[in-house]
């Protein structure tokens, strides 16, 4: 029971995960069925289920409002991860790769983690505009700062061997960053992206409280004004779903990217 | 593959000190070694485990562990030019072979020429064709599409040497090459090391704490004692090699190995030697 390295079958360890779930759910239908709370403040899961199908199709203007709003959601992660990559990662391999760009960089940097990313929003509005731009800036400022530590991070890890004997056949020590240690930091640097995508979530909401007419924070939004907390229990399941969605599906990619990371 | 050609790495008076743990002052590591060699050859480098061998070897090469200066004060010298930084015509061996998880052994044995100074020298053709040769004179040619993780130790350690031996080096410097091997393993690779040298003779210096091995592959072995290194013995041996097993038991060998051991014990040694006669 104890042994953090006893190895659990398949189905045990997905019976063990779906009973928690199942419990949950069940706790969850007996408090809102009961009425022990106010259907305003908990609203049951069959309620949040047809908040799902209402939401899901309109059929007054042939159109399912879920999968649009998930659609433009989908679309500003997709946007803002290409540009956390693109920035993030030659940044966090310079500052991995060179204690001299870490001891200039990290100032700057390390202490934007633990920052107060949703203060700054009124910034970006103000030098951004509340348009599509914005809400892009946001999810990226909001990854971005996770991103270049772990980058960096990822290419502090490769073992000091593979240097050594990379300069021992010839390499400068550029040539050391660029076929040596970046190479074999891939896999961890996916990782930090998946971490990344990730954060992105988390903060979709927010990104999209402003100015948004689509979008699943902007449901969960005109939910909760319209006070329809089936909607915004529907809103936050939708996100946590294709959260899960994307996680897994990047592992995957992961996985056949880099087999040699998963052999013994 | 014929020749390495004549070469010549000098030591002069080297002197290696690294700060002591407890940041009182310096322990001296090697004291003053002198030593000139002339290949193509076989050097044993012999010693107990910790005495500074491989801080010497690294120096042959120009191998500066990070964040240290090496040697201290004395001079390595490489066909009489003083050898400062990595040099191109040494390619050293290690016991941990670092061979890259994400390359599959021809590619690992081929890693030199991404590098822009094996690309000038080489063009891509004839890497091509060496990199073939060595993994076929390693016995690995079937198995040129798989990854390190699939490979034996054994099999690991002759991706290492095949990767060394590409670059045609005139100096092969190996650091206790075989010491994680199996016996079985380790004698194999001893034989073919021996027919890779038949091949490709250049100069080779081979750190071992292991006596047998110093007295089955080496031309000249040179016995340190330890704390700090000093040149405690220095001889050649004439037999010819392969040596096997019924020359380890010659009158000649048993002669050598107690030759080195008096020596090994006299050195007083604090760290392990190993015989496996």
């Amino acid at each position: 029971m104890w042994n953090p390295h006893e190895p659990l079958d398949a189905s045990e360890r997905r019976g063990l995960g779906a009973t928690a779930l199942i419990g949950l759910v069940g706790a969850w239908s007996l408090v809102s069925g009961l009425e022990m709370v106010s259907k305003a403040r908990l609203p049951a899961p069959w309620d949040v289920g047809a908040a799902l199908v209402h939401l899901a199709w309109n059929a007054e203007h042939q159109t399912s409002p879920l999968a649009v709003a998930a659609g433009w959601s989908l679309w500003r992660i997709l946007q803002a991860t290409v540009a956390v990559c693109v920035v993030g990662i030659p940044v966090g391999v310079l500052m991995g790769a060179s204690p001299r760009f870490n001891a200039f960089l990290s100032p700057l940097v390390d202490p934007l983690k633990s920052a107060p990313i949703v203060a700054v929003l009124p910034i970006l509005m103000m030098w951004l505009g509340i348009g599509e731009g914005m809400k892009v800036a946001f999810l990226w400022l909001g990854a971005v700062v996770y991103l270049v530590p772990m980058v960096r991070d990822a290419i502090r890890a490769v073992p000091q061997d593979y240097v050594v004997q990379a300069y021992d056949i010839g390499a400068t020590q550029l040539e050391a960053v660029v076929h040596t240690l970046v190479p074999l930091a891939r896999p961890r640097i996916f990782d930090a992206v998946v971490v990344a995508v990730g954060i992105e979530w988390t903060y979709i909401t927010v990104a999209e409280y402003i100015n948004a007419d689509t979008g699943l924070g902007y449901i969960i939004q005109t939910a909760r004004k319209l006070s329809a907390m089936d909607q915004v229990f529907a809103g936050i399941l939708v996100i946590l779903v294709l959260a899960l969605l994307t996680d897994t599906a990047l592992r995957a990619v992961k996985g056949a990217l880099f087999p040699w990371e998963t052999e013994a | 593959m014929t020749d390495g050609g004549a070469v010549r790495v000098e030591l002069r008076d080297i002197v290696q000190e690294y700060p002591r743990p407890d940041g009182q002052g310096v322990m001296r590591v090697v004291d003053g070694i002198h030593l000139m060699i002339q290949g193509p050859t076989i050097l044993m480098l012999l010693g107990p485990s910790g005495c500074g061998k491989s801080t010497i070897l690294r120096m042959m090469g120009g191998v500066r562990p990070f964040n240290a200066v090496t040697p201290t004060s004395g001079t390595v010298l490489i066909d009489g030019q003083p050898c400062e930084g990595h040099h191109p015509d040494a390619v050293m061996v290690f016991q941990k072979y670092a061979n890259r998880p994400d390359l599959s052994v021809r590619d690992n044995i081929g890693l030199p020429f991404r590098f822009g100074l094996w690309k000038r020298k080489v063009d891509a053709a004839e890497a091509r064709r060496r990199v073939e040769e060595a993994m076929a004179a390693v016995g690995l040619a079937d198995k040129a599409d798989h990854r390190p993780a699939q490979l034996s130790g054994g099999q690991n350690q002759r991706v290492a040497l095949a990767r060394a031996l590409v670059t045609r080096p005139r100096i092969l410097l190996m650091d206790e090459p075989f010491g994680a091997l199996d016996a079985q393993i380790r004698s194999d690779m001893q034989e073919l090391l021996v027919k890779m040298w038949e091949a490709w003779r250049c100069l080779i210096v081979f750190v071992t704490h292991d006596v047998t091995e110093a007295i089955t592959l080496g031309d000249r072995v040179v016995v340190l004692s330890t704390h700090p290194a000093r040149i405690a013995d220095d001889f050649a041996i004439h037999a010819p090699r392969p040596r096997g097993e019924a020359w380890l038991r010659t009158p000649e060998a048993t002669e050598l190995g107690q030759r080195i051991l008096t020596h090994l014990r006299q050195a007083k040694a604090s760290g392990q030697v190993r015989v496996t006669v």
